[in-house]
C-alpha cells in the first residue's frame, strides 16, 4: 500500500512542485536521499532533525528500506522524544531495542501528524489514539488506557469511536488487570448517544466481552432503538449481541421455530395448517421426507443452534434425552414479551438495508425468534440479496438452504427465483439445485423439471450432473412426477446419448454415474412399478462402458431379479452375459455380478436354480483365480456361505430349510454395502449453526463460533449489576473536561481497586486534589525563578515594616489600636465598607483575646512516658533569642504516683549525648543560623524533678526552617529517653504584622497576580453559639454578625500568629445575610519577615454554614500556598465544643 | 485503507465520507475541491433512475422475467436539504433496499422516501419488479447438427416497441469445448470470436427495414457426431429515457433549502442477465 501510495504521489508531487513548493513538504517526496540524512539526523538543530525525519518518511513512503539508519536510533530517539510530545515515547525510550525500533517506526509514521491527544482537530486526535492502540507493548498498555480513557469522553464522535475501536486492540495484549477497566469503558461507549460510537463499542463488547450480557442489560431498549441509525458494520454485530441477550434474558419464543424443541407441543402446533396436510401425504408416502422428518429437523437445527460444539458431541448419543430436558418454561410469547416485540420491531427495517450481511443478520433474527407465520417476511428480502455478488450470493444460499429444509413452505412460491444463470458460478449452481430440489411441490415440479431438462444440457458437465442428482431428489420428494423422471433419466442413459459422448471427457461418465445412481434411487422407492426401466437398463447393458455405472446395474438386476414377469426369465441370460464377460469387467463390478449370482440364486427355483449354481460356480472358479485380492476373498467367502448347496443338492429337504436360513446372511451382505452409501448421503450434513455465521458456511464450527446463550440464563440480579455499570456512563461522560489532568489521575487511580460504587467520588476528589497539587508545584517553579531577582526588593520592604516589631504581642497592639479608633460605635452607619470600620470588629477585638485557644498537641501519651504527659501548643509570643525561632509552650504534668526526675527534650542527634546539654545550651544565633536548613531545637532548662501531680511549663523555641514535616524529638526523662515527636504548624511560622487598613489594602495591590492565591471552604462554627444565643435572648441582626466575626477571628487566632487588621460589613447588611463581610490578618514570615497577607471573606446566611474564601498575598509562594492550605483546614474544621 | 479498516473492524465504508477525509494528494483533486465548491453554491439535485432487467428465455418461452431497478441520487446541495421522494406506483415494487439515509418510517406508512441525502452520487434504493410477461427484443437460436458440423442461425429482433429506440444490442455465447472452429457471419452488425471461445455479435441499433441475423457453422472436434450441450445467449441492450419496470417518479419535494434547487430526472434500462438456451 505504501508503495503503490508513495509512487502515485511521487508523479502527482513531481508534477505539482513546481506550484506548490512554497509551503508543503511535498519537495520532499522529489528526491529524499539527495541530501545526506545521518548527520541532520546527528544536527543539534530541531529543525534539521525534522527535516531528516520527514526525508526518512518520505523514503518509507517510496517503499525504500529504511533500516540502516536504524543504528542511529538512540541518538535519534532523544531528540525524537523531546520533539514530541507523547507521554508514550516518554516512558518507552529507555526499554529494549525492540521497544526502540518499534518506537522509532511508530514515530516515523506519525511524526508529522502526532502532536497530542489534546490536539483541537480530532482527527488528529483520533488518528493519535490509533497509533497508541496500534502499539502492541505490554509497557504501555496502561498509557494506552488513560489515553482511551479520556478519548472515550472526547466531544468529538470520530474520536469516541476511534477510543472504542481501540478497545479489542488493548484486550489483545491480554493483560489481567485491564480487563475491568476496558469493559467498564466499553459500558461506557454502549450508553453513548452517537450511533457511530454505539456501533464500535458494540464491536468492542463483542470481541471483549461477549458474554458479559448484564452489560446490555439496562440500554437494551435504547440499543434497540438507536440500531437502525448505526453504521451497517455495527449493526451486524449489535444484532447478533442483542439477540443472545434476549434470548439469555427471556428464553425462546413460543410461536417461532425453535419451539419444536418441546416435543409435547409439536402435533398440538402442527395441526390446522395447510402445511400440515402437506406433510402427512408426504409421510405416507415416502417416510424420510415427510413432514415428521422436517420437523426432526427443525427441532435439530434449533438444538444446534444452542449447542456448542463441544456439548453437541457430548451429546450427540442421547440428543433425544436432550430435547425432553428443555421444558417448557424457558419459553417465552413474543408476543407478550416486550424485549422480544421491541428487537423484532427495530430489525424488521434492517431487511431493507443496502447492506447484505446487516439483512442476513436481521433475517436470522426473524428466523430464531419471529413467530411462524411472520417468518415470511424474511423471505423477498434474503431472495432479493441473490442479486449481489457471487461471494455474498454464495453465503446467502448457504444459509436459505437451511431455512428451506426446515421450512420449505417459505420458499415455495419463489422457485423462480432459484432457476440458474449461466453466469452463476458452480457452488452457487449447485446450492440452488439443491434448495429447487427441496421446495419442489406438486404445484411447481413440473416447471422446475422442465428447467432441469435445460440444465442437463448445460454445457458445464459437473452441473449436469449435479442437477441429474437433483431430479433423483426431487422424484423421490414427490413421487407423482417419479416417472417423468425416469424417462428422462434413462434417456441420459440410452445408447444413443452415451455413444455420443464416449469420446468425450470423464465428464460425461459423471453424469451416467449420477444418472444411474438417481435410477437407482427412485427404482427403490418403488421397485415393482419400475420394472421396465430395470429391462431397459439391462439391454443397455452392453453400451454402457462407465465401470461404476455397470456395477450399479448389475446390482440393481440382482437386487430385483424377482420383480415382475419379465425380470425372472431375462436374469439368467444376463447373468450368462456377464459371467462371459466377467474377466475384463472392474473390480467393481465383478464384485457386483459376484452378489448379483447370488442373489439370484438364493430367489430361484426349480430350472432356474441349477442355471444359476452351475453359473455362480462358474463366476466363483474365475474369482478364485481373480489378481484382485479383494475378489479372491470374496469368492472365498460367498462359497463358504453357499457351500451347502453343492454338498447337498440333492436333498430337497434339507435344501430348503438351509435356504431359508442362509438367506438373510448374503442379502444382508449386500444390504450393507449399498444401504451404507444411501444412508451417508443423507447425514452429509445434520449439524447446523446460527445463521449468517462463518460455521454455517464451513459446516464445522469456526474458530470464535458461540452458540446461542443458555434460554433464561441471565437473572435479575445480573441485569441490576448492569445497570450500576451503566448508570455510571452519563455522568462521566458529563464531566469531560478539556484538561486531561483530572481524568488521568482519576484513572489511573481506579485501576487498582474496582468497585463501582466508590469509584467515582474517589476519581472525583482525588482528581482535584491533585490538580491543585500540580498548579501550587507549577507555580512554585515559575516563582522561584522570579523570586530569585526580586529578592533585594522584597528585603528592603521589609526592613521599612520593621519599625513595628517592637510592640511585641498581637492582643495589647489590637487593644491600642481599639482605643486609637475614633468611632466606637457607628456599626449601623457605616458608609462604605472597605475603608470604614465597623464597631463591632472593635469589640470582637476585645473579646477575642479572652476567647483565643491555642490548640494543644500530645507530644506524649501518659500510656508510653510511664505517667509523664507532655502537651504543647504553639504561643503567640516572639522568641526571645532570635525573631526566627518559633516558641513553642510545652507542659508536662506528672500523672503518676511516682516523681519523675531529669525532664528535658532534645534534638534526636544532639540528644545522644547528655552531658552536651551544657555546652549547647547557652546557644547563640550565629551557631544556629550556621546550620541551615535543618530544623533545630534550642534545648530548653531541665526540669530536675516533677513531683507527682505537679505541672511545669517550659517554652521551648525551635527553628523549623519552613520544614513541614514532623521534627523528631528525644525527650530525656529519668536517663531513659523517649522519641517524640513535633509537629510544626506553619501558622505559627509567622509573626504578627501591625498595619493598618490603609497600608494593607496598599501592601495588598503590591502583591497580584501569582502572589495571590484563593481557596474556599466552609465556616461553620459560629452556628453553635448563634443557636446558643438564640436559645437565650433574642439576639439582633448584629449580634449575628458579631458572632461570626467573633468566631472567626479567634479561630484564626487561635490557630495562626496573626494580626488581625480590620474587620468590614457590607453596608446594605440584610437580616440573615452574611455576604461581604470580611476580616483581614497581617503578619509576616518569621525567617525572612516577608509579609503575609490574609483576608477572609464570608459568603452566606448567617444561620447557616458560610462559605469562606481565603486569600493570602505573600511574595513567597510556597510558603503562601501552604498556610493557605492549613488556614482553609483549619477553619474548615468543626468547632471545638468547650 | 487506513481509514476504512481499523484492526480488521470496517470505520469508515462511506465512499463519499472517505473522500472527505482523505483529500487524494494530487493536484487534480486541487481542482476538483475548487470545482465542487463552486457548485455547492448553485446547489441543483438530479435524481436519475436506471433499471437493470433480469431475464431469462428458453426456447421461446419466457421463463423467469423481472426487473432489478436503482434508483440513484446525484446531489450537491448545500446546508441540510430534507428531500421527499414519492412514487407515483409504488405497489409494483415488489422489493426494496434502501440507502442508511433513507428513514423506514415513513417508507413503512405510506412508502415515501424520506431521506437527507449525503454530497455526490449514491445509490438511493434499489427494487425489484416481478411478473413482467414480456421482453422489449427477441433472440432466437436455431442449432442444427449433422455429422461433425453444426449449423448455427441466430435471429435478433423487437418484440414490442418501449417507445424509445434500443441501443448497443449485443448477443454474447460461450462457444461449447468440444467446437474446434467456427464460421459465423451476420448480415447486420460483427461478429468477433475471441480467444476464450466467447462469441459476441454487436448489432447495436435494429435497423427497420431487415431482420438481423447470424448465421454460419461450427466444426466439432474429431470423433463428435452431434452437439450435444447448448450453449446459453446472452443479450445486452440499452434503452435511455425510458424504464422497463414502468416505475414512476411521483414528485420530490426539497426542505430546508437555502437556493431554489435543479432537479433533473432521467431514466435508463440495461440488459441484466437476459439469458437465451437454445
Amino acid at each position: 500500500m505504501f508503495t503503490q501510495f508513495g509512487s502515485t504521489a511521487e508523479n502527482f508531487s513531481k508534477a505539482s512542485t513546481m506550484v506548490f513548493r512554497i509551503g508543503t513538504d511535498a519537495h520532499l517526496y522529489d528526491d529524499p536521499d539527495d541530501v545526506s540524512i545521518s548527520p541532520l539526523l546527528d544536527s543539534k538543530f530541531d529543525s534539521e532533525k525534522c527535516e531528516a525525519l520527514k526525508r526518512l518518511l518520505a523514503l518509507i513512503a517510496q517503499g525504500l528500506d529504511v533500516s540502516n539508519y536504524f543504528p542511529q536510533k538512540r541518538s535519534l530517539l532523544m531528540p525524537l522524544c523531546y520533539l514530541i510530545d507523547v507521554q508514550v515515547v516518554k516512558n518507552v525510550a529507555s526499554q529494549s531495542l525492540e521497544v526502540k525500533k518499534l518506537v522509532y517506526l511508530y514515530l516515523l509514521h506519525y511524526a508529522e501528524r502526532q502532536r497530542d491527544l489534546g490536539d483541537p482537530n480530532p482527527l488528529v486526535r483520533a488518528w493519535a489514539l490509533r497509533t497508541m492502540a496500534g502499539i502492541r507493548l505490554h509497557v504501555i498498555s496502561p498509557l494506552v488506557l488513560v489515553a482511551v480513557r479520556k478519548c472515550a469522553r472526547d466531544p468529538s464522535v470520530y474520536v469516541r469511536k476511534c477510543a472504542a475501536n481501540a478497545l479489542p486492540k488493548v484486550h489483545d495484549l491480554r493483560l489481567e488487570e485491564n480487563a475491568t477497566a476496558i469493559i467498564e469503558i466499553i459500558g461506557i461507549l454502549l450508553y453513548d448517544n452517537s450511533p457511530g460510537v454505539v456501533g464500535a463499542a458494540a464491536a468492542a463488547f463483542a470481541s471483549v466481552c461477549p458474554n458479559n450480557l448484564p452489560l446490555i442489560g439496562r440500554n437494551y431498549t435504547r440499543l434497540c432503538e438507536i440500531l437502525p441509525d448505526v453504521e451497517e458494520w455495527g449493526q451486524i454485530i449489535l444484532i447478533g449481541i442483542l439477540l443472545r441477550y434476549v434470548i439469555a434474558r427471556q428464553g425462546l419464543a413460543k410461536e417461532s421455530i425453535m419451539l419444536s424443541l418441546c416435543p409435547e407441543d409439536v402435533s398440538h402446533d402442527k395441526s390446522g395448517s395447510d402445511f400440515d396436510t402437506n406433510s402427512l401425504e408426504m409421510n405416507k408416502t415416502y417416510e424420510m421426507s415427510s413432514g415428521i422428518q422436517e420437523h426432526e429437523l427443525a427441532a435439530m437445527v434449533s438444538r444446534s443452534y444452542l449447542e456448542g460444539p463441544d456439548k453437541y458431541l457430548s451429546h450427540s448419543t442421547n440428543a433425544d434425552v436432550m430435547s425432553s430436558e428443555l421444558d417448557s418454561s424457558r419459553f417465552t410469547s413474543s408476543k407478550s414479551d416486550d424485549d422480544m416485540k421491541i428487537l423484532l420491531q427495530c430489525t424488521s427495517p434492517l431487511l431493507w438495508s443496502r447492506n447484505s450481511a446487516v439483512v442476513l443478520a436481521a433475517a436470522g433474527v426473524h428466523w430464531i425468534m419471529a413467530p411462524r407465520k411472520d417468518i415470511a417476511k424474511i423471505v423477498k428480502p434474503l431472495l432479493f440479496l441473490l442479486r449481489s455478488s457471487d461471494a455474498s450470493k454464495y453465503v446467502v444460499l448457504c444459509n436459505i438452504q437451511v431455512f428451506a429444509k426446515v421450512m420449505p413452505s417459505l420458499f415455495t412460491p419463489h422457485y423462480e427465483d432459484f432457476f440458474i444463470n449461466s453466469s452463476d458460478a458452480y457452488q452457487v449452481k449447485a446450492l440452488k439445485l439443491e434448495i429447487l430440489s427441496s421446495i419442489a411441490t406438486d404445484a411447481s415440479i413440473s416447471v422446475i423439471f422442465q428447467e432441469f431438462q435445460d440444465y442437463v444440457s448445460d454445457p458445464d458437465r459437473r452441473f449436469a450432473a449435479d442437477t441429474v442428482a437433483a431430479i433423483g431428489l426431487c422424484a423421490k420428494r414427490n413421487p407423482q412426477v417419479a416417472n417423468t423422471c425416469l424417462e428422462g433419466l434413462l434417456a441420459l442413459t440410452s445408447p444413443k446419448s452415451v455413444n455420443s459422448t464416449s469420446g468425450s471427457t470423464d465428464d460425461e461418465a459423471v453424469v451416467l454415474v449420477q444418472a444411474i445412481t438417481s435410477i437407482k434411487d427412485i427404482i427403490k422407492q418403488d421397485p415393482s412399478s419400475h420394472d421396465k426401466a430395470i429391462i431397459y437398463l439391462a439391454q443397455n447393458l452392453d453400451a454402457i462402458k462407465v465401470p461404476v455405472a455397470r456395477a450399479m446395474i448389475v446390482w440393481i438386476v440382482g437386487e430385483y431379479n424377482s420383480i415382475g414377469n419379465i425380470i425372472p426369465k431375462m436374469v439368467s441370460v444376463i447373468l450368462r452375459y456377464l459371467a462371459r464377460s466377467f474377466p475384463s469387467e472392474s473390480i467393481e463390478t465383478k464384485h457386483q455380478i459376484l452378489n448379483a449370482a447370488v442373489k439370484v440364486l438364493l430367489s430361484s427355483k426349480g430350472e432356474d436354480f441349477h442355471t444359476a449354481r452351475s453359473i455362480l460356480s462358474y463366476v466363483l472358479e474365475l474369482a478364485k483365480f481373480d489378481l484382485n485380492y479383494d475378489v479372491r476373498d470374496r469368492a472365498r467367502i460367498l462359497r463358504k456361505l453357499l457351500s451347502c448347496f453343492y454338498v447337498s443338492s440333492s436333498g430337497l429337504e434339507e435344501e430348503s430349510s438351509q435356504k431359508s436360513e442362509n438367506n438373510e446372511l448374503p442379502l444382508l451382505l449386500a444390504e450393507h454395502v449399498f444401504g451404507e452409501k444411501i444412508t451417508s448421503s443423507e447425514m452429509v450434513n445434520n449439524r447446523f449453526y446460527l445463521p449468517g455465521s462463518l460455521s454455517q458456511i464451513v459446516l464445522h464450527a469456526a474458530p470464535g463460533y458461540e452458540p446461542l446463550p443458555e434460554p433464561c440464563s441471565l437473572t435479575e440480579l445480573d441485569i441490576i449489576e448492569g445497570m450500576k455499570i451503566s448508570e455510571e456512563g452519563p455522568t462521566q461522560v458529563g464531566s469531560y473536561e478539556v484538561d486531561n489532568s483530572d481524568v488521568d489521575s482519576g484513572s489511573l487511580n481506579e485501576e487498582g481497586s474496582y468497585s463501582y460504587d466508590s469509584e467515582d467520588s474517589i476519581t472525583s476528589s482525588r482528581g482535584t486534589d491533585n490538580t491543585n497539587e500540580g498548579a501550587a508545584r507549577e507555580a512554585d517553579n515559575t516563582d522561584s525563578l522570579i523570586n530569585f531577582s526580586d529578592v533585594g526588593k522584597a528585603q528592603k520592604e521589609i526592613e521599612v515594616s520593621e519599625e513595628n516589631d517592637f510592640h511585641g504581642e498581637l492582643m495589647s497592639k489590637g487593644a491600642l489600636e481599639s482605643w486609637l479608633d475614633d468611632n466606637p460605635s457607628s456599626s449601623q452607619n457605616v458608609p462604605e465598607m472597605d475603608n470604614e470600620r465597623s464597631s463591632s470588629a472593635r469589640i470582637s477585638i476585645a473579646d477575642i483575646s479572652k476567647r483565643i485557644r491555642p490548640k494543644t498537641h500530645m507530644l506524649l501519651d501518659p500510656a508510653y512516658g510511664n505517667g509523664l504527659r507532655v502537651v504543647y501548643k504553639y504561643s503567640s509570643k516572639a522568641s526571645t533569642i532570635s525573631s526566627s525561632l518559633v516558641s513553642v509552650e510545652v507542659s508536662f504534668e506528672n500523672c503518676s504516683s511516682e516523681p519523675i526526675s531529669k525532664l528535658f527534650l532534645t534534638d534526636e542527634d544532639s540528644g545522644m549525648s547528655s552531658e552536651s546539654l551544657d555546652q549547647t545550651s547557652p546557644t547563640d544565633e550565629s551557631s544556629l543560623q550556621s546550620e541551615k536548613e535543618v530544623p533545630t531545637l534550642v534545648p530548653m532548662e531541665e526540669i530536675t524533678v516533677l513531683e507527682p501531680g505537679q505541672t511545669t511549663n517550659r517554652i521551648i523555641q525551635v527553628r523549623f526552617h519552613h520544614h513541614l514535616l514532623p521534627l523528631k524529638l528525644v525527650l530525656w526523662c529519668n536517663g531513659k529517653k523517649n522519641p517524640v515527636k513535633l509537629r510544626p504548624d506553619i501558622g505559627y511560622f509567622i509573626k504578627p504584622l501591625p498595619m493598618d487598613i490603609d497600608l494593607f489594602s496598599h501592601k495588598e495591590s503590591q502583591l497580584p497576580g501569582m502572589f495571590e492565591y484563593t481557596r474556599r471552604c466552609s465556616f461553620t462554627d459560629h452556628l453553635t453559639e448563634l443557636t446558643d444565643d438564640k436559645d437565650g435572648d433574642g439576639s439582633s441582626i448584629k449580634d449575628s454578625f458579631l458572632v461570626i466575626c467573633e468566631s472567626l477571628a479567634s479561630k484564626m487566632l487561635s490557630n495562626a500568629n496573626v494580626y488581625l487588621v480590620s474587620v468590614n460589613m457590607p453596608v446594605a447588611a440584610n437580616l440573615n445575610d452574611a455576604s461581604g463581610l470580611c476580616l483581614r490578618f497581617s503578619s509576616e514570615i518569621l525567617s525572612t519577615s516577608i509579609p503575609c497577607l490574609i483576608s477572609v471573606k464570608l459568603d452566606g446566611k448567617c444561620f447557616e454554614p458560610l462559605n469562606a474564601s481565603v486569600k493570602i498575598n505573600c511574595e513567597e509562594t510556597v510558603f503562601g500556598l501552604n498556610l493557605l492550605n492549613r488556614i482553609v483546614n483549619f477553619l474548615a474544621e468543626p468547632a471545638v465544643t468547650s | 485503507m487506513d481509514e476504512m479498516i481499523d484492526n480488521g473492524f470496517p470505520l469508515t465504508t462511506e465512499p463519499n465520507i472517505l473522500r472527505d477525509m482523505i483529500a487524494p494528494p494530487n493536484i487534480v483533486s486541487k481542482m476538483l475541491s475548487v470545482v465542487t465548491g463552486n457548485s455547492s453554491n448553485v446547489s441543483n439535485t438530479l435524481p436519475a433512475n436506471s433499471y437493470l432487467d433480469f431475464l431469462l428465455f428458453s426456447g421461446g418461452v419466457l421463463v423467469k422475467c423481472e426487473i432489478f431497478g436503482v434508483v440513484e441520487v446525484n446531489s450537491h446541495l448545500s446546508g441540510i436539504p430534507d428531500l421527499t421522494l414519492s412514487f407515483a406506483n409504488p405497489s409494483i415494487l415488489n422489493d426494496v433496499q434502501f440507502h442508511p439515509c433513507v428513514r423506514f418510517r415513513p417508507w413503512e406508512s405510506e412508502q415515501i422516501l424520506s431521506f437527507v441525502p449525503p454530497d455526490g452520487q449514491f445509490k438511493l434504493m434499489t427494487y425489484r419488479v416481478k411478473k413482467l410477461r414480456n421482453t422489449p427484443i427477441y433472440v432466437k437460436p436455431q442449432l442444427s447438427s449433422e455429422s461433425g458440423t453444426c449449423r448455427l442461425s441466430v435471429m435478433a429482433g423487437i418484440r414490442y416497441d418501449p417507445g424509445k429506440p434500443i441501443d448497443s444490442i449485443v448477443v454474447q455465447f460461450q462457444l461449447p469445448p468440444c467446437v474446434s472452429s467456427a464460421n459465423l457471419t451476420a448480415n447486420h452488425g460483427t461478429v468477433n470470436i475471441l480467444a476464450d471461445k466467447t462469441c459476441s455479435w454487436s448489432i447495436g441499433r435494429i435497423p427497420r427495414n431487415k431482420a438481423p441475423q447470424m448465421s454460419g457453422t461450427l466444426v466439432l472436434e474429431e470423433g463428435l457426431k452431434q452437439l450435444d450441450v447448448k450453449p446459453t445467449f446472452q443479450v445486452g441492450f440499452k434503452i435511455m429515457g425510458t424504464a422497463l419496470s414502468g416505475l414512476k417518479i411521483g414528485k420530490l419535494d426539497l426542505k430546508n433549502l437555502p437556493s431554489p434547487a435543479h432537479k433533473g430526472f432521467r431514466a435508463q434500462t440495461d440488459a441484466g442477465h437476459y439469458e437465451v438456451r437454445s
